[in-house]
């Protein structure tokens, strides 16, 4: 197996799945890890992860709902987690006491519709806070500080889309701004210029879905970007020359839906891939096999192995990760190329 | 090992100040580090500086942390005051153990705007901390943030000049010309901090970006720079063949140089290879390569000498330019077979090459009218955008490229004595590269196929 991996003397990045690899999904193993994962709250590493909390909720309750098992999780507690993380400006932030972003509320928004309760925050305050970070040129700002990047752009419609209100913003500027960071190769990178990233991929094939440009894309040519980024182990890398991760496949898998070219990758070998990464002891997805797991790579691993057909888990939103059925809940159905 | 609340308490206050005083002590700090420590030593401060290093020995890492952490997010919810030196202290100590705390850098920010803390004292801290966390997005971002600040200083000032006439110009002249100094200097360093994160993580996505978004917006349209950052990156590259950032830094570079230098070069030298003087070996040949794409125009070489000596130097850097890239990404598929990145390179710098042709004869066919772009990607806004000139009496613009530096002085030697021109990449050169690749058994097909 090992020559697989080295031809004409040149390391091919990637990894080696090795025979006794986890090969079967584990679902009450993640269950249970997710449920125990906040109640350890360790000092130390809660401290080092609070600046992105609200976000760390979304995904696990994300997985715990493609699972069907959401009821595990404190309802009542995390609801007023997010109000008390809403601020005058109408924007949420990861956590008490920390500064609000866009990041924070889209997840906020997210986790509220999952219990289909957006209405414990101040739904128009929300809004406002969105529409006051657009920039003239149609770009989002990530918060007041003026950080722009095609992430803040999918977070602004994103959010706004769940709460029905994409019409409070000047979407046709936005769409312009977010085409301006397409590349030659079909591809998008965070800023006009920047290098094409799958993450970023994922957030402007996600935008231009919500706001139905996706015809503006080049499927073709993005297509075959994206499908390149499977390694002979059967993982997907997020760049050229880099190693494959779970969150990565997730990011290529859900972009290749949403253009419909998720046929162009081999699919049996990226669900090998993503198996293996699960924790047989533990439980969780680690973002290769053999490294320590998070709620973050759970979540991805469970929403691709849901992308591929798996039917043990519920079918998943390639646009904003989330149960379809919330999404149909929501009364969204963000547009697919087909 | 301290464990009862006061005496935690104790020991952070006391860690704090001694990171603070190490800074002081030695203001040439460049590097931070956890040093693996589990236990305590006895009387002795977990903060070591060896020469300009600065360690934090791992057990006291885990008292700290929490301990800073929970004093700034009571501050920020006015439970608890701190005064401004305090903040700056324990923002730094934080900052340095969790570069990606938001907050942390928001409150920095603050104490920035209201002239508590120096800019260049910031960018250090962020710096510093870059060496440990080189990804760090919020680093990055902080520090884009503050270079902006500065920014519209130096615009505020030179706006301030234009409306002022008279008297106060003189010494406005030398403030310009201190703030310009400054802006150099910043760029230098912005440029250093981004080189030193790349080598630290390959690939690394937030330094590269960040690079770009500081020549977009410190050095836009100054040729000269992006000239040097050409040349300076061209060791780098070959020596980070599967750096995907570092090349698509390269591919930036290269559209930036390319469409500055556009700007001078008019409609036609860009034709150059079929309307270069017959001196050129090459002449001939080109005229066949690329005669689908052109058109035989042979009638217009009386025009040429019309041209001026800028504009064809112009025009022949552009060919250069794209020769010496598509020899250096030979020269290293040969070297290093079987690199994604290098292939991927390629593909990119034949598409510009390409696009630019293609541009120019659709700017041709329509009369020249309508301003051509190198990719639809670009912004639509702004005359640098235009790709070529069709009036051949303009005047063309100074050009900032020094040329002692142009590349290659051989290439430019010979081209002055019009003796020998580079072939520009076309389709056909393109397919025999990779057939002698293919048959030069430097690329195996991988097994599994
Ligand atoms: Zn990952």
């Amino acid at each position: 197996l090992k020559s697989l991996l080295f031809y004409s003397g040149t390391q091919v990045k990637d990894v080696i799945i090795k025979p006794d690899a986890p090969s079967s999904l584990l679902l009450d193993k993640h269950a249970d890890y997710i449920a125990a994962y906040g109640s350890k709250k360790d000092d130390y590493e809660y401290t080092l992860s609070e600046y992105l909390r609200m976000s760390g909720i979304y995904w696990g309750l994300t997985v715990m709902d493609l699972m069907g098992q959401l009821s595990r999780m404190n309802r009542e507690e995390i609801i007023d987690f997010i109000k008390a993380c809403q601020h005058e400006c109408g924007g949420i932030s990861a956590s008490i006491g920390h500064d609000p972003h866009l990041l924070y509320t889209l997840s906020a928004v997210q986790i509220l519709c999952l219990y289909d309760n957006v209405d414990a925050i101040d739904v128009d305050k929300v809004v406002e806070y969105v529409k006051g970070l657009q920039q003239e040129d149609g770009s989002f700002a990530g918060d007041k500080w003026g950080e722009i990047d095609t992430r803040f752009s999918f977070c602004a419609v994103a959010t706004l889309a769940l709460l029905g209100k994409l019409d409070k913003i000047n979407v046709d500027k936005a769409v312009e701004f977010v085409l301006t960071c397409m590349n030659f190769d079909g591809g998008f990178g965070c800023r006009p210029g920047s290098e094409s990233h799958a993450g970023q991929i994922y957030c402007c094939t996600g935008f231009l879905s919500l706001t139905g440009q996706l015809h503006q894309v080049n499927a073709d040519l993005l297509g075959w970007w994206l499908c390149e980024r499977q390694l002979p182990s059967g993982g997907l890398n997020g760049r050229p020359e880099k190693l494959p991760d779970v969150c990565y496949s997730w990011w290529v898998l859900a972009s290749l839906k949403i253009i419909n070219k998720i046929h162009w990758i081999d699919k049996a070998k990226l669900r090998t891939f993503i198996l293996a990464c699960q924790d047989e002891e533990t439980g969780g997805f680690a973002d290769r096999p053999g490294d320590m797991v998070d709620p973050f790579h759970t979540l991805f691993g469970v929403a691709g192995l849901s992308l591929l057909g798996d039917e043990q888990i519920k079918p998943v939103n390639p646009v904003l990760c989330m149960p379809e059925d919330v999404l149909q809940r929501v009364g969204l159905q963000p547009d697919l190329l087909s | 090992m301290a464990e009862s609340e006061e005496e935690v308490d104790v020991l952070v206050q006391r860690v704090v100040k001694d990171i603070t005083n190490a800074f002081k002590r030695n203001p040439n700090i460049d590097e931070i580090g956890v040093i693996p420590c589990p236990e305590a030593r006895y009387n002795r401060s977990p903060i070591v500086l060896v020469e300009n290093k600065l360690g934090v020995e791992s057990w006291c890492v885990k008292f700290l942390l929490p301990y800073v952490h929970n004093k700034l997010l009571l501050y920020r919810q006015r439970k608890h005051w701190l005064d401004r030196e305090a903040l700056v202290d324990i923002t730094s100590t934080l900052l340095l153990l969790n570069p990606d705390f938001t907050t942390a850098w928001n409150v920095r920010k603050e104490l920035l705007q209201c002239g508590v803390l120096n800019p260049e004292r910031d960018l250090y801290l962020g710096q510093l901390a870059l060496t440990k966390f080189p990804k760090s997005p919020e680093t990055w971002i902080h520090r884009r943030w503050v270079l902006k600040q500065f920014l519209g200083q130096v615009s505020a000032v030179s706006c301030s000049r234009k409306q002022k006439q008279g008297e106060v110009e003189q010494v406005d002249g030398e403030l310009i010309q201190q703030l310009s100094d400054h802006l150099a200097r910043m760029l230098h360093q912005e440029m250093k901090v981004c080189s030193d994160a790349a080598c630290r993580y390959p690939s690394n996505y937030n330094a590269w970006s960040h690079r770009i978004w500081v020549l977009q917006h410190m050095a836009k349209g100054n040729a000269k720079v992006i000239h040097n950052e050409l040349s300076s990156m061209k060791l780098w590259v070959s020596m980070h063949v599967s750096d995907h950032s570092g090349f698509h830094y390269r591919q930036f570079l290269l559209k930036e140089l390319i469409t500055e230098l556009s700007q001078t070069a008019a409609c036609l030298s860009i034709c150059l290879p079929q309307h270069w003087p017959s001196t050129s070996p090459h002449r001939h040949s080109h005229t066949q390569a690329n005669g689908e794409l052109y058109g035989a125009e042979e009638d217009e070489e009386d025009e040429e000498a019309e041209e001026t000596e800028e504009t064809q130097r112009s025009s022949s850097t552009i060919l250069q330019l794209f020769h010496q890239e598509i020899e250096l990404c030979s020269d290293l598929i040969q070297s290093f077979p079987g690199h994604e990145t290098l292939w991927s390179h390629r593909r990119q710098v034949f598409y510009l090459w390409h696009h630019l042709k293609k541009d120019h004869q659709h700017h041709c066919s329509n009369g020249g009218s309508q301003s051509v772009r190198i990719s639809k990607s670009d912004p639509p806004e702004g005359s640098r955008q235009d790709m070529t000139r069709h009036e051949h009496g303009c005047v063309p613009e100074p050009m900032e490229v020094d040329r002692a530096s142009l590349p290659d002085q051989r290439d430019n030697k010979r081209l002055k004595r019009g003796v020998l021109l580079p072939a520009s990449p076309n389709l056909p050169s393109e397919h025999s590269f990779v057939d002698r690749i293919l048959d030069s058994g430097c690329v195996e097909n991988p097994p599994w196929i």
